[in-house]
């Protein structure tokens, strides 16, 4: 019998579907032994109405709808897996999280640039509520599985099947990026965070240590530091990597640790954080909602 | 009127300065504020970010990181990296909505009890007047 899958996108962007549309080829092979039974973005099928093996949610839930579907959808399937970043720990959509949610549907709705909407109406009918802040799919829905990736790169995604075909658990790289990447590390000592663009990277050296912000140290392994590859440093969309909560935590250490602190060549620890545009936003660009402190709060004004 | 708000105050001291001024405030008498609960590690380089912001998820008010002063650390530069880390995790904090004063870092060396007992009714003071900490944690549970 055949394994069948189910795909379905919440708060997506598609990309993740897209990814397994780049196995090419090989998803001829793949499909001998599975059965794609529902996935909108890539197949005319409007409803998933029978039982299947795998269900792959992809995407953050955003509002009332995305959160229904995703129970029902998890409740046909055997096994529920959070495909790809967003739903992995919430995401590029997750950095919503900074925002109070009047604040986000005023610059969607009346503030961009682009707005025509001089009666400054907000949407209230026949679209679903939205939901307060982001949190990663394990806390709509029982989650079996999560494959990280922004998208999951195809080879890993051909593997996760067919560990799904023979019926073994899903298992993930316990490494990190550093691990993979071919870099040559040397000396650790940066006095300045460069951004991208920013003079000219050495082709063979660690970029963490020339200065560029680079997420590796933070980031779980799987992607086999293609990034890093084509000399663009890693923004860390694998997420945490095993046994770590806080991937920006994790960071802020990482950082400390090649920032240079000899007595005579020392960086000011407040230059050090003033060199970061949007530290949250770099830090924990793809998993704020499933970070210690997984929102903005409010301090209540002291007297 | 509701009760007199008392801060929860969290301290990572390393063995070898913050805890040992911590000592010498207790046995030379020095009277200071029992709102800290102290944890001892062999070096403020130990303080994971991840314990600071767990501690402020958690609820506690304020966290303070003591260490020695730059050039006596124990473990050569466990302390400067401690700083490199607090100054950014303060600005993490700002960002995400925390009063980055919630977390104070200070050097403290085995002479120093006086200093200790000064910075931690200090800290209680400000932490005080600043008010409890926004996140919803509770310090009882767990």
């Amino acid at each position: 019998m055949k394994l069948r899958i189910a795909l379905e996108g919440l708060g997506a962007c598609a990309g993740c579907e897209i990814a397994i549309l780049d196995l090419h080829e090989e998803i001829l092979s793949l499909l001998e032994d599975l059965e794609v039974d529902y996935a909108p973005i890539l197949m005319d099928k409007k409803i998933l109405n029978e039982n299947v093996d795998v269900l792959l949610l992809s995407g953050s839930v955003r509002n009332k709808h995305d959160a229904e579907e995703a129970v029902r959808l998890s409740e046909k399937a055997k096994i529920t897996i959070a495909f790809g970043s967003c739903a992995s720990f919430g995401g590029i959509p997750g950095l919503a999280n900074l925002y109070a949610t009047r604040e986000l549907l005023e610059r969607a709705y009346l503030t961009t640039e682009s707005t025509d909407n001089k009666e400054g109406i907000l949407p209230s009918e026949e679209v679903p509520p939205i939901e307060q802040v982001i949190k990663p799919l394990k806390e709509w829905v029982e989650i079996d599985y999560k494959i990280p990736g922004c998208p999951p790169q195809p080879k890993m995604i051909k593997e996760i099947f067919q560990m799904l075909l023979n019926r073994k658990p899903v298992t993930l790289s316990k490494k990190t990026v550093c691990d993979e990447c071919d870099l040559k590390r040397e000396e650790k000592k940066i006095k300045r965070i460069l951004r991208w663009g920013e003079g000219e990277p050495d082709g063979s050296r660690c970029l963490l240590e020339q200065g560029y912000f680079c997420a590796g140290p933070a980031t779980r392994a799987g992607c086999e530091a293609k990034c890093i590859a084509a000399l663009t440093p890693c923004r860390g969309c694998m997420g945490p990597p095993e046994n770590v909560t806080d991937q920006g935590a994790r960071m802020v250490s990482a950082i400390a640790s090649v920032a240079a602190v000899d007595e005579k060549d020392r960086v000011d620890p407040e230059e050090l954080a003033t060199m970061f545009k949007d530290v949250v936003g770099t830090l924990c660009r793809f998993s704020l909602p499933s970070s210690i402190i997984s929102r903005k709060v409010l301090e209540r004004k002291s007297k | 009127m509701p009760e007199k708000f008392e801060p929860y105050i969290f301290g990572f001291l390393c063995n070898w300065c913050g805890y040992a001024g911590a000592d010498l405030a207790g046995t030379s008498r020095i009277q200071y504020p029992p709102n800290l609960r102290a944890i001892r590690l062999m070096c403020s380089g130990r303080v994971d970010p991840a314990f600071i912001l767990t501690a402020l998820k958690r609820g506690a008010d304020g966290v303070l990181v003591v260490g020695c002063h730059p050039g006596d650390c124990h473990y050569i530069n466990g302390n400067l990296r401690t700083e490199r880390r607090v100054a950014l995790l303060k600005k993490m904090l700002s960002n995400l909505g925390l009063d980055d004063r919630r977390v104070r870092l200070e050097w403290i060396s085995a002479s120093e009890g006086e200093k200790f007992a000064v910075v931690v009714r200090e800290f209680v003071e400000e932490m005080r007047a600043l008010g409890p900490n926004p996140l919803e944690g509770n310090m009882n549970e767990t």
